[in-house]
């Protein structure tokens, strides 16, 4: 090896931090600030060389360990499996590209230390989610995450460009408006994730105190799940996969997805593809993969926690599939649309419960759902740059552009119509096989364990999905409305951004074809049921491209999908009245019970009466101390006399 | 040897007290004399016993007598009393008595120094300008004399049962020196005349009976109680357990709720005293005694320091506001100051006794303290005066100060270890 491991892994998670703390101190002058978000995106760039020399050269399932705290379990502990040496170049890959498009878009932002910032800590600590094996090191990178996406989802936290907002503004339902800025939007999404990040933690000292060990490939999984029986391991598992679910927004976590929106486009591209939304999906392949749950069927309570996680992905899919029916901003359209990707990612995941097949040595569910992350990572990414470039060449947040915008806007277009067709598994495009393989996967479940209803739930999302998709391509290219202003010059880097970003969907589709453990993808490409579902997504495509919006449906259901099905009310209605309910009996009878009548009656009152006998005593005659003090000295002279003549 | 030795220290301290003698009747001529004299005996004094005991033990204890001693007598520069020079003299006898204790094992020389801390501080406290405060001095005396005689009883009967042991008469004896020393010290539940006579006296006099007499009365105990140890002492240990948390209660609790300054330094030696009375649990265990000498005695010179710093600038009518609230920090106890240190070893030792109720109410006393420590240098902080009070406090601070770096406390506590070896080897 040509350089040290530690100083790869060192380079690979400090060089984007250290990169932009310069551009972070001179925020004030605007000169500085103009010039230092080269030297950002070259911190991204040695972690792109990091991840691909750890790629090439470290051996495969190769563990790093530099010790922290020991007596805790805490340490450096880096593992190069095939997870995280593949994620790690795709994080780093989407995160370069993504920055070089950044360079462009974000050029004239009020606060572009801010940005770069906290974009960089953004993707080092994606990187450090993915290479760690030590569940505390993840969870440091899970925390900065959660730190960086507040920080650039509210990024513009003046609230004082109208283009930045999600939902129309002004329009009420019922006692909420459906309108929310970006200092909100920061906000929903951070107490959203730590509703779900205490549970996980909790989950991992958990671990810590029943296994001996944080490190993932080394826990003895069965032996734990076996010690604390079924209802331990369906609360230990549930309250890891809270933090897994609230940082994928799945049903019901789903809402701040939607409003982070709100923030820069990029973050919005990084946030769906490689990082954060990614981040849940990929935690939970990657301890599946460790806990081989195919082999623990004997474990009682497990298959419970899986059918959880299948669920709530299957209905995450289906939701947000058709929530993103309804939607006309381009931005929060994508967003449900990832937040369905994601759930099928968790339902394929969990269906590696039932799904014995191996490919190459790895379990055939896992395998497609992390190749499906991979797939739609790229694509989703590159649709994202796509709608930001848009949103600066319209001036609108709304899908708006026809046939005549599309002429003039080549390069978006085609991108457009390239990483969309990709995505949703039309014949024979790379997620074709991907998906493929996902309906195989749901097939076995129907087959060998009689669970239809996966499967029913796996094709209506995919049509829907392919639908909404062609509508995105249809409302900004094709059949929308002709757009207030147009402004189609510059954008280069822009343009090279998504570019790039969206030709990696063609390294992929020939990796799946040359890679030995994706052979088994391209068999299930060709069962007739796979067939079946690709040509049934094409017809759907087709057919939203041409009719992209339908009159009928615009009122009923398409508003109430639009407002996502009145979930925001659970967020934005149910969560804050509960919180003000318990947080008002704790103050009525709690505090008043314990505070006022502990701390400012028994306590005082006690000392009062103590400190008015204290004095009492200070008479300042000499002859009553004098009593005083000769009667206590003979009562403590009898006493401990009779005492001592016991003895 | 052995002999000469012995009279190299016995001739230092025997001419530190002719010195001494003769400074304060030169000083009825010039009262700088007796000043200069006292300072000259304590150095002869401090000298002779560091030059005759291994020097590095009497050091670091040495050290902060004479430094305490020495700004007693400089801080007597602030009152012009009717003795001027004798009581320089006073102050000279009570720091040789406090310098000698260490260093002997004779129990009749113990005694004797305890009566020779004791017995000055009844002039003292007279002192007024213009006059003497005979009705302070009354109360004061009447307690001091009833305490030396139960001290000297429970002493001698402690020492008789030594040698012809008898239960009920060990505890008799453990007893009677035991409320003979909270009468000296002011103990609760005897400690009626220390608010009074705090408050009353003149600060100055008071800032000497608050810091350098407190010293003596507690070695001397510790030394007798240790010296006579039996097999009864682990379980009358809890008297002066309870006696001690009492203390703490009745002194924290009235200085938090009076309002003369005098009364709430008054009953902040109340508490103080419990806490260095609880660290008698020890006697009973001799190798835990280091840790109680070392917090023991940081403690009672924490609250020399502070005594002295609060009580001049009373009389001085405030003092530089920074320094106040160093040394309510330190009564406080918080690190890294001495105050601190004192709590810790006295919690230490506690806690290897195993006495850890009493643990907890040290610490809770800690608590309720703080409000009235910091009033106290709320109320006592002035704007930065070049006069003799800022210079007494600054002087007092450095005191507290000291135990900023570590070394000093390691230095102090290791000194403390051999000490208690001796004792240990001496019994």
């Amino acid at each position: 090896m040509i350089i040290d491991d530690w100083l790869v892994f060192l380079l690979l998670f400090l060089a984007p931090v250290l990169s932009s703390i310069p551009i972070a101190l001179v925020y004030k002058s605007d000169k500085w600030t103009e010039k230092l978000p080269y030297l950002s995106v070259f911190g991204i760039f040695i972690s792109v060389l990091m991840s691909l020399y750890i790629f090439t050269s470290f051996p495969e399932n190769q563990q790093y360990a530099y010790t922290w705290i020991p007596d805790l379990g805490i340490n450096f502990v880096l593992i190069t499996d095939y997870l995280s040496c593949y994620m790690g170049v795709i994080t780093a890959v989407i995160a370069f590209f993504i920055a070089i498009y950044g360079l462009d878009y974000m050029k004239g932002d009020y606060r572009p230390s801010w940005y770069w910032f906290f974009f960089n800590l953004f993707t080092a600590s994606m990187l450090l989610v993915v290479y760690s094996d030590n569940l505390f090191l993840l969870f440091v990178g899970w925390e900065g995450l959660g730190a960086a996406s507040w920080g650039l989802i509210g990024h513009w936290f003046r609230d004082d460009d109208e283009i930045a907002y999600v939902g129309v503004p002004k329009r009420k339902v019922g006692p909420l408006e459906l309108s929310w800025p970006p200092s909100f939007g920061g906000w929903r999404a951070i107490s959203t994730i730590r509703f779900g990040d205490v549970p996980m933690f909790l989950a991992i000292a958990a671990i810590w105190v029943l296994a001996g060990n944080l490190n993932i490939s080394e826990i003895n999984w069965e032996t734990l799940f076996l010690n604390i029986g079924a209802a331990g391991t369906i609360i230990l598992l549930v309250c890891f996969l809270m933090g897994l679910f609230t940082k994928s927004a799945q049903v019901p976590f789903s809402e701040w997805l939607m409003t982070a929106m709100t923030g820069p486009t990029t973050v919005s591209a990084l946030l769906h593809s490689a990082t954060m939304v990614a981040a849940g999906a990929f935690v939970f392949i990657k301890i599946s993969w460790y806990i081989k749950p195919w082999e623990l069927h004997h474990v009682p309570g497990l298959e419970i926690v899986y059918i959880i996680a299948l669920f709530i992905g299957l209905i995450s899919g289906l939701y947000g599939a058709l929530a993103g029916s309804g939607m006309l901003e381009r931005k929060v359209l994508l967003a449900a649309s990832t937040m369905s990707s994601i759930g099928l990612m968790f339902a394929v995941g969990a269906a590696s419960f039932w799904i014995h097949e191996e490919i190459a040595g790895i379990n055939l569910a896992l395998l497609v759902a992390f190749w499906y992350m991979a797939v739609h990572a790229f694509a989703k990414a590159s649709l994202f740059l796509v709608s930001g470039h848009l949103i600066h060449a319209t001036h609108s947040r709304f899908s708006c552009g026809g046939f005549e915008f599309g002429k003039r806007m080549k390069i978006p277009f085609i991108v457009t119509i390239i990483a969309t067709t990709f995505l949703v598994g039309i014949p024979p495009l790379t997620a074709y096989w991907v998906k493929s393989a996902m309906d195989k996967s749901m097939e076995i479940l129907w087959h060998e364990h009689h669970m239809l209803l996966p499967i029913i739930l796996l094709i209506l999302t995919s049509l829907i999905y392919s639908a909404i998709m062609a509508r995105f391509l249809s409302l900004n290219f094709v059949r929308g409305e002709k757009p207030e202003h147009e402004h189609l010059e510059g954008g280069g880097l822009m343009k090279l951004g998504y570019t790039m970003m969206v030709s990696v969907l063609f390294i992929l589709l020939y990796l799946i074809f040359t890679n030995a453990e994706t052979k088994g993808f391209v068999d299930a490409g060709y069962a007739s049921v796979s067939f079946a579902v690709g040509a049934g997504a094409l017809i759907a495509y087709v057919i939203a491209v041409y009719v992209p919006r339908l009159k009928v449906f615009s009122r009923v259901p398409g508003t109430f999908f639009n407002d996502r099905m009145y979930l925001p009310f659970l967020n934005d209605y149910i969560m804050p009245k509960t919180g003000f309910f318990i947080s008002r009996i704790v103050q009525n009878y709690g505090n008043r019970g314990i505070d006022g009548f502990f701390n400012t009656r028994v306590i005082p009152g006690l000392f009062g009466i103590i400190s008015k006998g204290i004095r009492a005593i200070q008479t300042g005659y000499l002859k009553s101390y004098v009593k005083i003090v000769l009667g206590l000295v003979m009562v403590f002279l009898i006493v401990e006399s009779l005492w001592g003549l016991g003895l | 040897m052995m002999g000469l030795t012995l009279n190299v220290m016995h001739m230092g301290m025997l001419s530190a007290l002719v010195i001494l003698t003769l400074g304060s009747i030169g000083s009825f001529k010039n009262s700088k004399l007796g000043f200069y004299g006292t300072i000259i005996a304590l150095v002869i004094a401090f000298s002779a016993i560091t030059i005759t005991v291994s020097a590095a033990h009497f050091l670091s204890y040495g050290i902060f007598i004479l430094a305490i001693a020495i700004i007693n007598l400089v801080s007597l520069e602030a009152i012009k009393s009717e003795i001027k020079g004798v009581d320089y003299g006073l102050v000279g006898l009570m720091a040789l008595a406090t310098m000698y204790i260490f260093n002997t094992s004779e129990f009749a020389l113990v005694l004797a120094a305890l009566v020779l801390v004791s017995v000055p501080t009844y002039i003292l406290v007279m002192i007024r300008e213009g006059g003497a405060n005979v009705e302070v001095g009354i109360k004061y005396i009447t307690f001091m004399v009833l305490a030396t005689v139960l001290f000297l009883i429970g002493a001698i009967m402690l020492v008789y049962t030594k040698s012809a042991f008898d239960g009920s008469l060990y505890v008799l004896g453990y007893v009677m020196l035991v409320l003979g020393l909270c009468l000296e010290v002011g103990v609760a539940p005897l400690h009626e005349w220390v608010p009074d006579v705090f408050s009353s006296a003149d600060p100055i006099p008071i800032s000497i009976i608050a810091s350098l007499a407190k010293i003596v009365p507690f070695i001397a105990a510790l030394w007798i109680l240790v010296y006579t140890s039996s097999d009864l002492t682990l379980s009358i240990t809890l008297f002066t357990a309870v006696i001690a948390a009492i203390s703490m209660f009745v002194g924290n609790i009235g200085a938090l709720t009076s309002k003369e300054l005098g009364r709430v330094l008054g009953y902040s030696t109340v508490a103080n005293m419990g806490y260095i009375l609880s660290c008698f649990v020890v006697v009973a265990e001799p190798k835990f005694i280091y840790l109680a000498l070392t917090g023991g005695l940081l403690m009672l010179f924490a609250n020399a320091a502070g005594k002295i710093g609060f009580f001049n600038a009373i009389k001085g009518g405030g003092a530089y506001s920074p320094l106040m609230y160093l040394l309510a920090f330190s009564f406080i106890g918080v690190p890294p100051l001495m105050g601190f240190w004192g709590k810790l070893f006295i919690l230490l030792s506690l806690a290897k006794m195993e006495y850890f109720w009493l643990v907890a109410i040290v610490v809770i006393n800690s608590a309720i303290s703080i409000p009235y420590y910091v009033r106290l240098a709320t109320e006592l902080g002035v704007e930065w005066k070049p006069n003799l009070t800022n210079f007494i406090c600054l002087a007092a601070v450095v005191m507290v100060l000291v135990t900023v770096f570590l070394l000093p406390v390691e230095w102090f506590y290791s000194t403390m270890e051999v000490i208690a070896q001796t004792v240990g080897i001496a019994i």
